[in-house]
């Protein structure tokens, strides 16, 4: 496991492991670590600082006011 | 007549001539329900009350000769995540079982409105697959059968919507799907699933898993039956903010229909499929123009998988904070919303930005085609009783559904033969945004050139 899936890893466990079965933890252990190997397929695509996210925020206001 | 697999053209046309009567087809329908739903797990509650209520009010209206539309008096099932008030929606999950809105989904009050009777609330993996199951029994109704073998899938998560339509339970259903959801059921039970454009039909009352990727849909006999459904429920909704304003009319393109088949489409796609998958575009040869392209590679299944975990872990912030997770049914469910909450924002955002490449990828690859073609599953239907990697393993990437449902796009599914076991086979037909009526046309010319939709299972039929 990469020290990044061991890290976050470790603070899911943190934050829930009162709610995980002993028996359930490597499962969740390997979760993570598909979690990250996903998010480092992502890492790989550069993109440049004007690439926006795919949803773009508009203030709101009521209508007729 | 009678209206038990009849196409919905032919329903409407017997219930406005007065042939059948809206309470005689919602009597028959509830009777059926009640009769087989438990033989697959399909139903989770039958909304009789409701129904004949319904059917009342349609059978007066058309005796005063106020039809409101080809749904007009029809009965159909949703999905147990649209809301409804009065009956409980458990969004199949054991510790919603007693949860009751107080009022409808937008897509239930639209149905309403087309003058169609809702029957039941059908059977769905719970929290529509959201908390990662690996098996058929993720539903505290049990896992769902299709009507073609006991022993086998009706596919999910929108289960009861597949496998209810397939055994003439209902005349059509509404399924959801964030990735797979309606296309999975309509392949495993053998009829036409439409996954309409994203913000074509509003999500309002229906149960979020992810904002950004949830579509509603319908699942019917035929692909006409589902142009038909759609047009009663696609539409701008001022309480959905996803919501399109462009209108939908069913129309079907009759010349020039071009269709891409992407290269290496049925690599590593078990052999059944891919043998049916090859003979379908034989039969799509015969009427429209078909051509290879080529997807770049781009991390699709990465971007849309990425969006998937971070807005459920989001949308089922509180329930996974209250460890509500221990009462599902599917052990791997039980601790599945744990690891989603791993996602870094950033990486979250960086699908967000890869989004928009990946949309401008499928455009600049699908335009001047009415569809790209592919096998709808690449894997035979799977076992009832065991995980899917062991009943059903496969190498192929589900690039096709990544980029469909990453990007928002269009796809129908249809059976395309079956296997050697006597279970269905699909093919589907995915869109460039918009283009429900192109992947339709595609789809209803190539049945009406096939017999698989004329075939139902035995055990089910009159």
């Amino acid at each position: 496991m990469d020290s990044e899936a061991e890290t976050l890893f470790n603070l899911v466990k943190e934050k829930y492991g009162d709610k995980i079965a002993p028996g359930e933890l490597d499962e969740v252990r390997k979760a993570v670590e598909k979690i990250v190997e996903t998010s480092m397929e992502l890492r790989e695509f550069e993109l440049g600082n004007w690439d926006e996210p795919f949803s773009v925020f508009k203030p709101y206001r009521r209508e007729n006011e | 007549m009678n209206p038990v697999y009849a196409p919905l053209r032919e329903l409407s046309r017997s219930v406005r001539s007065g042939e059948v009567s809206p309470v005689k087809l919602a009597e028959t329908f509830l009777e059926r329900l009640e009769t087989h739903g438990p033989k697959l797990n399909a139903v989770v509650t039958l909304t009789k009350d409701r129904a004949i209520r319904q059917a009342v009010r349609a059978e007066e209206e058309v005796k005063e000769g106020r039809i409101r539309g080809p749904l007009h008096g029809v009965p159909w099932g949703g999905k147990d995540l649209l809301a409804t008030a009065e009956t409980p929606t458990t969004w199949g999950a054991a510790p919603f079982r007693d949860q009751v809105f107080d009022s409808d989904a937008a897509v239930v009050e639209r149905l309403d409105d087309a003058g169609a009777i809702l029957a039941a609330k059908l059977a769905m993996i719970e929290l529509a697959g959201g908390m990662g199951y690996r098996q058929p029994n993720a539903s505290f109704t049990g896992p769902c059968a299709t009507p073609w073998s006991p022993r086998h899938w009706s596919g999910g998560s929108s289960s009861g919507s597949g496998a209810a339509v397939a055994a003439g339970l209902v005349p059509f259903a509404i399924g959801s799907e964030t990735w797979g959801s309606i296309l999975s059921p309509a392949n495993n039970c053998g009829i036409a699933g439409l996954r309409p454009t994203y913000g074509r039909v509003s999500r309002r009352g229906a149960m979020a898993l992810s904002w950004t990727l949830d579509k509603l849909g319908p699942l019917c006999l035929t692909a006409d039956d589902c142009g038909i459904v759609l047009e009663a429920i696609a539409g701008h909704d001022p309480k959905d903010r996803s919501t399109s304003k462009r209108l939908y009319r069913y129309v079907l393109k009759r010349d020039g229909l071009r269709v891409a088949v992407p290269k290496g489409v049925t690599d590593g796609v078990a052999e059944p499929v891919k043998r049916n998958f090859e003979e379908a575009m034989r039969v799509v040869e015969g009427f429209a123009e078909v051509e290879e392209i080529e997807f770049t590679e781009f991390p699709y299944g990465a971007v849309t998988r990425t969006i998937l975990n971070a807005e459920a872990a989001a949308a089922f912030e509180e329930f996974t904070e209250r460890g509500l997770a221990r009462g599902l049914t599917a052990p791997e469910c039980r601790y599945g919303p744990y690891a989603k909450t791993a996602v870094l924002a950033v990486d979250y955002l960086k699908a967000l930005r890869l989004r928009e490449r990946m949309a401008r990828i499928a455009e600049d690859v699908m335009a001047g085609y009415d569809a790209v073609a592919a096998p709808s599953r690449a894997t035979t239907v799977p076992r009832i009783d065991e995980e899917f990697r062991k009943s059903t393993p496969g190498t192929a990437r589900d690039i096709m559904g990544a980029l469909g449902n990453g990007v928002g796009l269009p796809a129908v599914s249809v059976p395309s033969g079956f296997d050697e076991e006597g279970l269905p086979t699909g093919i589907q037909f995915i869109g460039r945004a918009y283009g429900e009526n192109c992947v339709l046309s595609i789809a209803v010319e190539y049945q009406s050139r096939t017999v698989w939709h004329k075939v139902h299972p035995e055990r089910f039929t009159p």
